[in-house]
């Protein structure tokens, strides 16, 4: 269903395109915005736009998820109004003139057991820890106890952040973890098993319907709290961007102040597990 | 149609009125009409799921396929002999753990117990096969795979967990199919071995048992079919690392639970690979039929 939406998105976005340049030029009429780029921002966006074309009948908001690099390149090529981004801009990317709003903070928090008296670890041995190279607690300082892997299935964009944060470009996860295909699986798997180590999206490590407890690790000696994500202390975080080309103006601008809203900030994008974009102050 | 109807003298069905022929007829042509349906999706399943596997042996290699310990889609290297092990592993120790269950079971059912004892177990082995798989797989991933993670320290994801799951899920089946081999032996056998002052345990596993042996294998057969073929249950209590097992308490993977975690994103080679492993797991259903078939042929 999922996959069918952004199928039809993209065709929107196509179609809005042919139609747009076929008025004038290649500008885009007034009453539309096209949204594309990222898949972690894509439930966001999708929200978002809902609710704002509810609220302004006459407009049309359309979002597409196709990564965020084909979100950057397709905003700089003027084929959309915002690129979203879950990445920073490339050095490469940085001359396209291309204006940054930050609309919210994600991090990856690492899970143990609370019963695991390991409080933290640097990015070094988590990598060696979902290598496999670390096979034991005792080589960092806990019990004598295996490490039990528990990995993300390949699908999973946190997965795919974690690996590009922690893992880099040449580490592989080790083949024999445990590979669960939801946050709340790897949650309650972690939760109750004395060796496991996991990773999961920072908003929900704190239970929410559930009364099943887990322990983040501080990374490289900082906790995964909000304010440690929202201000890159926090070493697996990243900002969300949305990305337009020079200063947003109209409709497109005032969509960006709608998503900026604290309606929005407070309902949708903390309901997604992100980190609202003012309590992260300044960086 | 016209050519039949219009000559009915030389049929066994002359002396019925020509209405009546025709409908025998079409009868029988709408059942066998369902009969081929049946084996023309059989058919057609099988051409799409080898065209869709094809390039495995043209573009990597049946060999490396095969033999291959390494099933990485992030590295494009699809080796399925560790989910090959894992789906032997998985079936072979739920069998046996099912088997000896389900057969005594069945014995209890046809041999020892009252009619009234039947009547409470029979209805409650018929009820454990109508359970979606999914609930099993619920059951083992909330229950005993909790069970599992505080005896044995680990995750509880494993060999062990599925054998349990499996075992209970393959049971009806085999116990059922069983029951009906032991009826089938006639009462005569029964008798004669009381008659010689054999005990009622004596002549249930020196004759009856012994008597009903190859449809007892065809129900394990069956019973195997199963368990390999099982995926939702599976999927949810092995744990999905593709690797060789450190122990029957460490996660590995099966062809089919792969199957499902790898298809959502499979593309090219990958997919590819994924109906690769569909087309094992159609001639592994194959091979058990055909046995089967052959078991039934030696007790005719």
């Amino acid at each position: 269903m999922h996959l069918a939406a952004r199928y039809v998105a993209l065709a929107l976005v196509l179609l809005g395109l042919v139609l747009s340049s076929g008025c004038s030029g290649g500008a885009h009429p007034s009453n539309k915005v096209i949204v594309s780029g990222s898949t972690t921002i894509l439930p966001i966006a999708e929200q978002t736009a809902e609710a704002f074309m509810k609220a302004n009948p006459d407009t049309q908001v359309l979002v597409s998820g196709l990564g965020s690099s084909a979100g950057i390149e397709a905003v700089s090529a003027g084929t959309a109004d915002i690129g979203t981004s879950s990445r920073d801009l490339k050095p490469e990317e940085a001359k396209l003139g291309l204006v940054d709003t930050p609309i919210a903070y994600d991090g990856i928090a690492v899970i143990v057991s609370p019963d695991n008296p390991v409080t933290g670890l640097s990015t070094a041995q988590l990598r060696d820890i979902f290598t496999g190279k670390i096979k034991n607690w005792r080589e960092v300082g806990g019990d004598d106890r295996a490490i039990d892997l528990v990995n993300r299935d390949e699908a999973s964009g946190t997965r795919e952040a974690f690996s590009k944060i922690v893992m880099g470009k040449t580490a592989h996860f080790a083949p024999s973890a445990a590979v669960l295909p939801g946050t709340g699986q790897v949650r309650d798997v972690v939760a109750r098993a004395a060796g496991a180590i996991g990773y999961i999206s920072a908003g929900f490590v704190e239970p929410r319907f559930t009364n099943v407890r887990v322990k983040a690790l501080a990374v490289d000696g900082v906790a995964p709290t909000k304010k440690s994500i929202a201000t890159n202390q926090y070493p697996i975080g990243r900002t969300l961007h949305f990305f337009t080309k020079g200063q947003p103006t109209g409709l497109t601008k005032r969509y960006i102040d709608y998503v900026l809203s604290s309606a929005v900030q407070k309902g949708v994008v903390v309901d997604a597990g992100f980190i609202p974009i003012a309590e992260g102050g300044t960086r | 149609m016209s050519d039949q109807s219009t000559s009915p003298a030389r049929g066994t069905l002359q002396l019925v009125s020509r209405s009546t022929y025709v409908r025998e007829w079409l009868l029988k042509s709408l059942f066998f009409a369902c009969a081929f349906m049946f084996v023309l999706a059989v058919a057609l399943i099988f051409v799409f799921v080898g065209f869709k596997a094809w390039p495995i042996v043209t573009d990597y290699g049946l060999g490396k396929f095969i033999t291959g310990t390494v099933w990485s889609s992030g590295s494009n290297s699809f080796g399925i002999l560790p989910l090959l092990v894992g789906s032997l592993l998985v079936t072979l120790g739920a069998l046996g753990l099912g088997t000896p269950l389900a057969v005594g079971t069945a014995v209890f059912l046809s041999e020892v117990a009252s009619p009234r004892m039947r009547a409470v177990v029979r209805p409650a082995v018929e009820l454990l096969a109508g359970i979606p798989s999914v609930v099993y797989g619920f059951f083992g991933i909330i229950l005993l795979r909790s069970i599992v993670s505080r005896f044995t320290g680990t995750l509880g994801f494993g060999a062990f967990t599925a054998w349990v799951v499996l075992a209970i899920m393959i049971v009806p089946t085999i116990a059922a199919l069983s029951e009906d081999a032991l009826r089938s032996i006639p009462e005569g056998i029964r008798e004669a071995s009381f008659a010689m002052g054999a005990t009622e345990w004596q002549t249930i596993y020196k004759v009856v048992v012994p008597a009903a042996k190859i449809g007892i294998i065809d129900a394990i057969i069956l019973g195997m079919g199963r368990a390999i073929g099982e995926t939702m249950a599976v999927l949810m209590v092995v744990g999905n690392a593709p690797v060789f097992p450190k122990g029957i308490f460490a996660p590995l993977s099966t062809m089919t639970s792969q199957i499902v975690m790898d298809l959502p994103y499979a593309v090219g080679l990958h997919r590819t690979a994924l109906f690769a492993m569909a087309a094992m797991l159609f001639i592994f259903s194959m091979l058990l039929v055909a046995t089967v078939r052959l078991l039934s042929r030696l007790r005719d």
